[in-house]
């Protein structure tokens, strides 16, 4: 009988249960339902390079997954695979992906080729964005590059990269009564004056030296190109160019043997254990010196301002971004992935739980919480992250050399010519001469009309 | 000079040996030192000699995708060295013994395919593999790693089978057996050096590729060699694990060789004593 009545029980419950059930569907209309997980069944395919950025989001995508009820397929590959596939692919008119990273040195081709989607269709549309995500809320310098010349957005920027000066051994500076330097002759007297001191270089580089270089070049006046994007004509040997090689190779003087093929973690590595005084890089890589655990250098370290020329005052900056190809499956699913990933939340708990500071959103970078995490002995790195990070985005954007497509060949051939001065095979002029004649050999071979 | 004097081990023979080897292996020398340090004893300056190895490097490999990749690695070469043979052995064997009038035109066209560089090819496959699915699969890999394979094998087999007197095979038939049995227990068996050797050639080509795998695969079918390049990421390069991996892909290639060692110098020093 006990068990009879439990049946009965269950069989009473399961139909009250049914009949509950029932009343909801009357009441709700099934596309109601379904709206509460909207993209349920869909597989979000999307790829970027490897960065530390996507290593943490991955923690919170399955939040994101249970949210939506989408899948998300992340592709991270190292940055050389990663600009090779992406590039074949959008280049090809694939839909394998309904959202990309935008590398920065890609951009402004993928945009000028229109393989991007124009993400004001999704900003401008309130049923798809609400007002609060405020597409207005990113750095105007970081979100420069992702616009076309109509000023159409194709990427929102996930990091940005804002040049700085590390200083790691004030104590050594202050010995010598040497303060802070602002100008590049100042630089050079400090470089010069720390240089073998306590076994010290008065300062590190490494070898991309089209990313280095530039800045003194634009420093002097000069630049990369005559007036890009509009006008790649080559500038290479202009007497401000020739100025900015010979003050940089100058500079290089000061610096550990070797120093030319230097890469990042060996320029980072010598910085944080004090074997040179002075590195001037991105911000990531030159911060670890007050924040890092490794660095033996924290008491007497300073992140300042990159000195200036006696021209231009022009950081390096780039940032990187989030776009949807033009030929992607799920536009919509891709940009609801990107409204989160990018959103302020997400980008608060980065910053809190991870200390990832390399955020584009000005209300994160300037908020309490942000500045408390990131001021070291009572410096405030955000506010000299933001400054520089902006500046591209205030009247000339200095960075648009670094995004047209002809910089790749002009790059390489910088590069060379620079190396040449600085081994002292050939006098500044010289190698500049033939370093502007092989550019635009090289650019008109590829077909570029100068 | 007679043999017992070329084989006297001298001193200046020995020291002539000793630094080709330290020349020949210093590259694999130094990269197996630095997949047992850590990355900051890599980056120090001088760099120390004597430190304490760590497995670190190899253990993250294993945890990381890069143990599906060298999977993956395996799969692709073996099979496309297996398919290769398959086809191409018979068909050089086909080749030998035919003496029809376009025998040196139909061997040329057969190597042509080798002639241009792969470049010239991936793009078409890569279009070509979109519009079939094969994008991303270790079946795309393994046929293009064939296609490519085939002409080496058929070039490189066909000599061997030249080299076998017809009178064998015609005795064996005329005692009954069918052509069938022939080539396989009387003629495959006289040309093992060539296959070893071939085979050899055939899984390096596919191993080694960089490239194809690049272009032609993402995430499931990622190789080996593209999975170690994954290691140099934005925030720097991971050198250890970079060192393990590179290791580990040429530990395959060194044991295939060692085990048929006997056969590949055999195979490969044919030609110098046959003419």
């Amino acid at each position: 009988m006990k068990t009879a009545s439990r049946v009965s029980s269950i069989n009473r419950r399961t139909l009250l249960k049914a009949s509950a059930a029932g009343a909801a569907l009357a009441a709700f209309p099934a596309p109601l339902i379904a709206q509460t997980k909207p993209f349920a069944g869909v597989t979000l395919h999307g790829a970027s390079f490897q960065h530390r950025f996507f290593t943490l989001l991955q923690k919170y995508i399955p939040e994101f997954e249970e949210k939506t009820g989408m899948k998300v397929d992340l592709q991270l590959s190292s940055l050389p695979v990663y600009n090779q596939q992406a590039n074949l692919e959008l280049s090809s008119g694939g839909s394998a992906y309904d959202f990309v990273n935008v590398t920065f040195t890609l951009a402004t081709r993928w945009i000028a080729a229109g393989l991007l989607a124009n993400l004001d269709e999704f900003t401008g549309d309130a049923n798809l964005t609400p007002a609060e995500w405020n597409p207005k809320d990113f750095v105007d310098g970081a979100q420069v590059t992702y616009r076309d010349p109509k000023g159409g957005t194709y990427g929102f920027a996930w990091e940005g990269g804002a040049m700085l000066m590390g200083l790691s051994r004030m104590d050594l500076m202050e010995k010598k009564g040497l303060k802070i330097p602002k100008t590049f002759d100042e630089l050079q007297h400090v470089c010069a004056e720390i240089n073998g001191t306590d076994g010290v270089s008065g300062l590190v580089s490494w070898f991309l030296h089209n990313w280095n270089l530039p800045p003194y070049i634009q420093g002097f006046g000069g630049n990369v190109f005559r007036n890009p994007p509009g006008d790649p004509m080559p500038a290479l040997n202009t007497p401000e160019a020739i100025q900015g090689v010979e003050f940089y190779a100058k500079l290089l003087k000061s610096a550990p043997t070797g120093v030319l093929t230097y890469t990042e973690d060996q320029a980072r590595q010598a910085m944080l254990t004090g074997r040179a005084n002075i590195f001037i890089h991105s911000s990531a890589w030159v911060t670890p010196i007050l924040l890092s655990e490794e660095s033996k250098v924290k008491e007497t370290s300073r992140v300042v301002r990159s000195p200036a020329g006696p021209v231009h005052d022009y950081p390096a900056s780039n940032s990187q971004g989030i776009g949807i190809p033009k030929n992607a499956k799920n536009k919509k699913a891709a940009w609801e992935f990107i409204k989160w990933a990018l959103s302020k939340e997400i980008s608060m708990r980065l910053v809190k739980e991870h200390g990832h500071s390399s955020i584009c959103r000005r209300s994160i970078i300037t908020s309490d919480d942000y500045r408390k995490l990131n001021t070291v002995n009572g410096q405030d790195l955000g506010a000299l992250y933001l400054e520089v990070l902006e500046m591209p985005g205030k009247g000339d954007n200095y960075m648009a050399y670094r995004t047209t497509k002809e910089f790749p060949i002009v790059g390489d051939i910088l590069n060379k010519a620079f190396e040449q001065v600085a081994t002292g095979q050939l006098p500044a002029k010289d190698a500049m001469n033939a370093a502007q004649d092989q550019a635009i050999a090289a650019l008109r071979r590829a077909g570029t009309k100068l | 000079m007679n043999e017992s004097s070329l084989r006297k081990a001298t001193p200046g023979r020995l020291i002539a040996i000793t630094v080709t080897l330290l020349i020949l292996l210093s590259p694999f020398l130094w990269l197996l030192q630095m997949s047992f340090k850590t990355n900051d004893q890599i980056l120090q300056f001088p760099p120390p000699l004597i430190f304490t190895p760590t497995l670190e490097n190899y253990i993250a490999l294993w945890h990381s995708a890069f143990s599906a990749s060298f999977v993956n690695s395996l799969l692709s070469a073996s099979l496309s060295t297996a398919l290769a043979l398959l086809f191409g052995v018979p068909a050089a064997y086909a080749l030998s013994r035919w003496s029809g009038r376009g025998k040196h035109g139909l061997s040329f066209a057969i190597l042509v395919t080798r002639m241009a560089p792969p470049i010239a090819f991936t793009i078409p496959f890569f279009l070509f593999y979109r519009w079939i699915g094969l994008l991303d699969t270790i079946t795309g890999l393994v046929l293009v790693y064939t296609s490519f394979n085939l002409p080496l094998v058929i070039w490189m087999m066909q000599p061997f089978f030249d080299t076998i007197p017809l009178s064998l095979e015609e005795a064996a038939l005329v005692d009954g057996a069918r052509t069938r049995t022939v080539f396989t227990k009387i003629v495959l068996p006289m040309v093992t050096p060539g296959i070893a050797a071939t085979a050899i050639l055939c899984f390096l080509y596919a191993w080694n590729d960089f490239f194809f795998a690049l272009i032609l695969t993402r995430t499931n079918a990622r190789t080996a060699p593209v999975a170690v390049v994954n290691f140099m990421n934005y925030e720097g390069w991971e050198w250890g694990k970079i060192a393990a991996g590179g290791s580990l892909v040429m530990a395959p290639v060194l044991i295939f060789s060692l085990a048929v060692r006997r056969y590949l110098v055999s195979g490969l020093t044919a030609g110098a004593v046959k003419g």
